[in-house]
């Protein structure tokens, strides 16, 4: 009989009931969405500063040594430790017989405003094999973009231009079996360029810097002859690139190509890596004050620890004959940055489950209490005020269950949405709040009628009835 | 011989802010008998049947019901004590909604005991509305939910049925079919304690008391 009244109860008031359920459904899609954005955030914001670059520099060792032109110095902000005492003689490469030779190095200096004229005595190469290791190092899962770039010259319309080669695609194999995709296209997502990336594949695409395209008069589309002490090719132009670096007064394609078209088979001047870190604490800035004050369990901690300087140093290692610079404004701003959105995000959430709460529980009361007649009279015919809020309490928990599983499941479809607004990427699968939801509402529309009920079966049952 | 099955020794209830709805009541009720409780509006008749089935306490007295003192029930103890021994009919035929008029009979059946849908089949039928047994009462004329009413009042053969203005909100017609119904009941021994105004309906009862200002002012 007390599964039939409940069956009669709800099927029979369907539209009261779908209210209630209407209204859990609502606040928990509500809080669900949110709470799966606040959970990609962590993940999501990542990938997004992620695409503001890379957040280590690495470099062969020569490469680091100062360099003074004219009033600037050129003086690679390097901490003199990275250059650890391996005996670092880079071979030495003369570099053409080009007298006016402009070096784009490899600093993040806006050089080509500057058009500094330098002649290096020496460069030296870094070894592109070298690279794929760092996916086999400690660090292995923080590494989250390598692009080994080759900066070398060539001749375009009689002129010496500074041409780039990177790694726009490449997959490398790791130990879990699943590749390791990384390359330009991904790491530099925050270049813009008009027209799009040199396609994959085919070595006759090219991505030209806006400022040559504006000296050459080359647009989108246009081919134009690049020679280089191999030989030379046509490129096609796919797009026109603009990063406010020396990146604009060059032309840019595949890593490959460029080796190939100077003789510079497997070398690569310098690489672009994209690591997670995490930001400096006062365990790192012990460290850094006096090594030696850290006791063992904190060295071990601090060790273990992904700072900027420990991958770096870890990278160092992995690539004979560099050094590896942290980017050090880039990759503090990306922990804090993230830590206090994710914070933001979350508070939301919770503001928005306590909000929904509320307004949950007003619905459920405000039905409760329109039932108090029903209550008196379950009383009077004889039911205990035990069996009345089981019974009510049942019933509610119910529609609550019902409500928080269409909750759940269009709460992750709505932080699906979100996620791909906000983030332009897939959501991640949050299984774990779908089956929560039923739960979730199942406790606010428990607690939410808790009270009125109590209440109404404290109410004066004569009073009730007789309408006094 | 006549078997007390309600006695009030000086009854009194006091509502909050000093209204003294009954005073002093002194009242036997004996088995089999149909009483009617008269007397103009405010004058202390529904206090009284709530007293009587324990959905109100009185505030100093004693009442006796079947031979035992009520004033030791706790709630949950009255809920039991009224459902094993008291039918309630009202004058708003309160009904469960979403219950058909036969549920609303086996939901009785089930807080007393066991549910037996022929039996409560047959307490339709015998006030005559077999034929609505699963009409919701939204479904139902006023006079059909208040046979439902007596009907759910009745099915647990209880010792008294506690009635007020049972046709208070009926035409005529209903009026006299639910006293045909309380009329054979009477007849079939049943004790019957009625509240109306009607004179017209106070005459068919056995006994009627009148009530002024909460007091007993007439036996007949
Ligand atoms: N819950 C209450 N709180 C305060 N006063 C009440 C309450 N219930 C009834 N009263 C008062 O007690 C007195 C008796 O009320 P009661 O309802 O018993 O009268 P009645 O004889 O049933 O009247 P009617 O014929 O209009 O139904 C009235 O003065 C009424 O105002
Ligand atoms: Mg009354």
């Amino acid at each position: 009989m007390f599964w039939r009244i409940l069956f009669d109860s709800i099927v029979r008031r369907k539209k009261r009931k779908g209210l209630a359920i209407l209204a859990v459904w609502i606040g928990i899609s509500l809080v669900v969405g949110l709470l799966m954005l606040s959970l990609d955030t962590g993940d999501k914001m990542n990938l997004e500063l992620r695409s503001f670059g890379a957040n280590i520099k690495v470099m062969p060792v020569s490469s680091s040594i100062p360099v003074t032109v004219g009033d600037y110095a050129l003086t690679p902000s390097m901490d003199s430790s990275y250059l650890t005492g391996r005996g670092a003689s880079p071979r030495p490469v003369i570099l053409s017989e080009a007298k006016d030779l402009r070096s784009f190095g490899p600093l993040g200096l806006r050089m080509s405003r500057l058009h500094p004229k330098i002649t290096p005595r020496r460069l030296s190469y870094l070894e592109e094999s070298d690279f794929p290791k760092l996916k086999e190092i400690f660090w292995r899962n923080n590494i989250m973009g390598i692009v080994p770039r080759l900066w070398t010259e060539g001749e375009v319309n009689g002129s010496t231009v500074p041409i780039l080669g990177l790694w726009l695609e490449r997959r490398i194999p790791t130990e879990t079996g699943e590749d390791f995709v990384t390359g330009a296209t991904q790491l530099y997502k925050h270049w813009s360029i008009r027209g799009s990336w040199p396609s994959r594949g085919d070595e006759r695409t090219c991505l030209m810097g806006v400022e040559l395209a504006r000296r050459f008069s080359v647009s989108l589309g246009d081919t134009l002859e690049v020679k280089g002490q191999r030989g030379s090719i046509r490129f096609q132009v796919s797009g026109i690139v603009s990063t406010g670096t020396q990146e604009d007064s060059s032309v840019i394609t595949s890593l490959d190509t460029v080796q190939r078209l100077t003789g510079l088979e497997g070398k690569v001047s310098e690489a672009d890596v994209s690591a997670l870190t995490t930001p400096e604490n006062k365990l790192a800035e012990k460290y850094r004050l006096s090594p030696q004050s850290l006791a063992p369990v904190e060295y071990e901690r601090w060790s273990c620890t992904p700072y900027p300087e420990n991958v770096a140093s870890g990278i160092q290692d992995a690539i004979p004959n560099s050094a590896a610079r942290v980017i050090r404004r880039v990759s503090e701003t990306q922990g804090a940055v993230l830590t206090r959105i994710k914070g933001l995000v979350f508070f939301l959430a919770i503001v928005t489950l306590i909000s929904c709460s509320l307004s949950i529980m007003g619905i459920l009361a405000s039905a409760v209490l329109e039932r108090r007649p029903e209550v008196a009279l379950l009383q009077a015919i004889g039911a205990e005020r035990s069996h009345v809020l089981t019974f009510f309490l049942v019933e509610v928990a119910l529609l609550g269950i019902v409500g928080g599983f269409l909750g759940g499941m269009t709460g992750s479809w709505i932080g699906q949405e979100l996620v791909q607004a906000i983030f332009a990427s897939k959501a991640n699968d949050h299984l774990a709040l779908v089956i929560l939801s039923p739960f979730l509402g199942l406790g606010v529309a428990s607690l939410g009628s808790l009270r009125p009920v109590l209440q109404a079966l404290g109410e004066d049952t004569a009073q009730v009835l007789h309408g006094n | 011989m006549k078997t007390p099955v309600v006695i009030l020794d000086q009854v009194d209830k006091y509502y909050p802010k000093g209204v003294h709805a009954l005073r002093e009541i002194n009242l036997q009720i004996d088995q089999g008998e149909w009483t009617a409780v008269m007397g103009p509006s405010g004058s202390g008749k529904t206090t009284l049947l709530n007293l009587l089935d324990g959905l109100d306490r009185p505030t100093s007295g004693r009442i006796e019901i079947l031979g035992v003192d009520t004033n030791r029930f706790g709630a949950d103890e009255w809920t039991v004590f009224r459902r094993e021994h008291i039918g309630l009919v009202f004058q708003q035929f309160y009904l469960i909604p979403y219950l058909t008029a036969l549920e609303n009979v086996m939901l009785a059946q089930y807080y007393h005991s066991m549910v037996d849908k022929k039996q409560a089949m047959r307490a339709l039928e015998r006030i005559g509305l077999s034929d609505r047994a699963r009409h919701l009462p939204s479904q139902l004329s006023g006079g059909e939910q208040q046979r439902a009413c007596i009907a759910r009042a009745l099915i647990n053969a209880p010792k008294i049925i506690l009635a007020d203005e049972p046709t208070g909100n009926l035409d005529e017609e209903n009026e006299k079919t639910v006293m045909d119904i309380f009329r054979e009941l009477d007849l079939e021994g049943q004790t019957i304690v009625m509240v109306t105004h009607n004179p017209e309906l106070g005459k068919l009862a056995d006994r009627r008391i009148y009530l002024e200002y909460g007091r007993v002012t007439a036996f007949h």
